[in-house]
């Protein structure tokens, strides 16, 4: 009995179950239609209110990180350009105010501006520019003409920045105590105008409206210098600290690479400080430019390019790099190249060869009056091969061209060709210019562009061609390409290194650069350069002098392209040569550019006299003149 | 039904008075299973509390370093601007020293 009442019971209880198990999944089954309908719903029509997709959206903020531009170096290591960044700090000087105001917290506020005045009193003695109750002023003018954004000071470092940020006011924070922080990155220069040109600058462009602007190193570098920025995702902790979010992925800042150049900044200095010595007080000099180049590498370790710009009276600086880009007649330093060219072809066997003087004249050209100086002070007619050179007689060497030239001139303009005297030539900097050659056939040739190309008219080069020929002579033969990097660098270490390269492996035999640089010491011992005879290391060289072709509203009024109306003209005075000729190490070109004058600039004048200033404090200098001192006692040695 | 299901309140309200709730519902058999979540929960927590220690140090150390590069390079310029010869003549003027810049190449002693 009691059996069949337990099973009644059981069966009861289990139709219950079932009745709720159904009535269960009914309820689950309306549930889910309606979800599904729900879902559909906000698929199709609903718009999320913006306040509710806030309360989903994670609470990060992205942080750009910028990277910090490469360093320039110096040969040495020495940092030529460097980035550091600069602050600009302002004010708000309305904070807390208005809450002061509003609580009738007059104590409050009269807390607040006795620190002002306290901050007043520290910005003072910090910045010396202002007295205490000038900054107090300043502030608490601000405070009542509600000035939220008062610039206390532009432009200061960190260090500065780290002491401001103790001041009275200050240490209390943006909140409390109004101070703004604004931070810049900023290029500095430690050797201020030193090779400026050379290192150059970049300017970027504002919200893309143009393009990127720069020169130099800086500009032909960009990509390696400039670095990649870095971005991540910040997450607030329970500290209330910004720290990275893990869970979002993050691009590391990569810093620029650091560019190690070839220059030497002491032979920088150097050769800056001699070239201002020597045009410092002459007015009439519009600029000048010294390239210190190493004769067997092709390494710049020196190009200065000082400028006084178009008004005569501004003071020297490095305005545009005329090294690269002033493409003149370069004058007689061209006989250099017409001399190696007859020696090396087998015209001129030997340097005391002779030619007659005939006055100085050769029929077509100018006469010209070194043969005649030449004559009355020694009587002959004739004259030898590398006497004209030394005293750089025009006649001499236009007589020479025409005579082995004259018919297959061609060849002469091969040479010009072979020399890379012709065309630009791949550089670390842009901007080298393309020299001018008028070669027979071409429009600008004429009957007498053989001869005045052989002096050096006629004919357009950048000082940089003419140094690198020039250190082909004294590299015997081996024309270097000239470069200014010498390797890229990542944290100290070498990622890619720039070697020597030749332009042309042999422009000529070593034994004619030996006869054209007995005829260079010449121009030095005898010649027009023997200013340099005193020189502390013996230098072969050659001095050009060239008028330049004045513009159409210079020359006005006169007949001739060199002379204006007032008979002045513009000189390009040149020293092109090398150190010490017996084992030449570095080749050096100065070169000076004057405004319309009546006197002559001549290469003999002020650059060899700065070659002669830079080869003397070279050789104080260099490792390699070091003189050793022979032991010859003993010193005891130190015992207890 | 309703009856049952009060009663079974009214049991589970007296089986938590009475601290017999989890062995009513027999959870000591899970009591492995209990712990290892427990534990899971608590690794986690104490996980995430350190990542996010770790990362706070990341950042202020990341900071001190970027301002001792910052004042590393501000020393540097400072000093390679006085390591110019132009700078040591100038300041050998200022202070009324007669030496000047070399004239002559560095002797150096031979030893033997």
């Amino acid at each position: 009995m009691r059996k069949d009442s337990e099973i009644k019971d059981k069966i009861v209880g289990r139709d219950r179950i079932h009745v709720v198990m159904f009535f269960l999944s009914l309820a689950f089954m309306v549930l889910g239609v309606f979800i599904l309908v729900w879902i559909v719903k906000i698929q199709t029509s609903y718009t999320v209110p913006e306040e509710v997709i806030d309360l989903f959206r994670p609470k990060t903020d992205s942080v750009i990180y910028k990277a910090v531009r490469g360093r320039i170096l110096a040969t040495d290591g020495r940092p030529l350009a460097l980035s550091v960044p600069l602050y600009d700090l302002h004010m708000d000087c309305t904070v807390l105010k208005k809450k002061y105001k509003d609580e009738n917290k007059d104590s409050l506020e009269q807390v607040w501006q006795d620190k002002a005045r306290k901050l007043a009193v520290c910005l003072s003695e910090e910045f010396r520019d202002k007295s205490a109750e000038g900054w107090a002023d300043i502030i608490l003018n601000g405070r009542d003409n509600d000035k939220k954004y008062l610039l206390i000071k532009k432009n200061i470092n960190l260090s500065v920045l780290e002491r401001v940020k103790q001041f009275p006011l200050f240490e209390e924070g943006r909140n409390a105590g109004g101070i703004i922080i604004d931070e810049h990155p900023e290029r500095i220069y430690p050797y201020d105008s030193l090779a400026r040109r050379v290192i150059g600058y970049m300017k970027y462009a504002e919200d893309g409206k143009e393009d990127n602007r720069g020169i130099g190193l800086e500009y032909s570098f960009e990509s390696d210098l400039h670095g990649t920025d870095g971005c991540e995702y910040r997450r607030v902790t329970d500290n209330g600290l910004s720290v990275r979010d893990p869970d979002l992925p993050h691009h590391d800042v990569k810093n620029g690479k650091d560019l190690r150049t070839t220059l030497n900044i002491d032979f920088q200095d150097i050769a800056d400080k001699a070239l201002r010595a020597q045009i410092r007080d002459h007015n009439e000099i519009r600029a000048a430019i010294c390239i210190i180049m190493e004769v067997k590498t092709g390494a710049i370790r020196a190009m200065v390019n000082l400028s006084r710009g178009d008004t005569p009276q501004t003071t020297l600086y490095e305005r545009e790099n005329l090294a690269l880009m002033q493409v003149g007649e370069p004058g007689s330093v061209m006989k250099g190249v017409t001399l190696l060219s007859l020696v090396e072809d087998g015209y001129v066997k030997n340097l005391e060869e002779t030619i007659p003087t005939n006055n100085g004249v050769l029929s077509g050209y100018q006469q010209d009056n070194h043969i005649l100086t030449y004559q009355s002070q020694t009587g002959k007619r004739v004259i030898s091969v590398i006497h004209g050179f030394a005293i750089s007689s025009n006649y001499v060497f236009a007589s020479l061209a025409e005579r082995y030239y004259g018919k297959k001139p061609q060849e002469f303009y091969d040479h010009i060709y072979s020399y890379r005297l012709g065309e630009a030539f791949d550089f670390d900097i842009e901007g080298l210019r393309s020299p001018v050659v008028n070669r027979p056939g071409t429009s600008g040739w004429s009957g007498t562009t053989l001869g005045s190309n052989a002096y050096g008219y006629g004919i357009g080069e950048t000082p940089l061609h003419i140094i690198t020929f020039y250190n082909g002579i004294a590299n015997k033969g081996r024309l270097m390409k000239p470069y200014l990097v010498e390797s890229i660098e990542k944290d100290g270490e070498v990622e890619r290194k720039f070697v020597p390269k030749a332009l042309n492996e042999s422009i000529c035999s070593a034994a004619t650069a030996d006869t054209v640089t007995r005829a260079l010491r010449a121009v030095v011992t005898e010649g027009t350069a023997n200013r340099l005879k005193s020189a502390k290391l013996p230098v072969a060289g050659k001095t050009g002098t060239a008028q330049v072709v004045l513009t159409p509203a210079e020359r006005k009024g006169s007949s001739s392209n060199y002379i204006d109306a007032g008979g002045r003209h513009k000189n390009q005075g040149t020293f092109v040569g090398f150190f010490p000729v017996d084992k030449p190490k570095y080749t050096i070109l100065v070169t000076v550019y004057s405004y319309l004058s009546k006197d002559e600039f001549a290469g003999g004048r002020y650059p060899a006299l700065a070659v002669r200033d830079i080869v003397n404090q070279i050789y104080a200098l260099d490792a390699d003149w070091r003189q050793e001192i022979q032991c010859t006692g003993t010193v005891p040695e130190m015992t207890d | 039904m309703a009856g049952r299901v009060w009663h079974s309140v009214r049991n589970a309200l007296r089986a938590i008075r009475e601290g017999e709730l989890l062995l009513r519902l027999r959870a000591d058999k899970y009591l492995v299973h209990i712990l290892y979540l427990f534990i899971l929960m608590w690794v986690t927590i104490f996980l995430g509390i350190q990542v996010d220690k770790t990362l706070i140090r990341v950042k202020e150390n990341n900071e001190e370093l970027e301002k001792l590069r910052i004042y590393r390079t501000e020393k540097e310029a400072e000093l390679v601007k006085l390591h110019s010869a132009s700078a040591a003549q100038k300041r050998l003027k200022e202070l009324g020293s007669e030496a000047t810049l070399p004239t002559e190449p560095t002797s150096i002693i031979k030893t033997k």
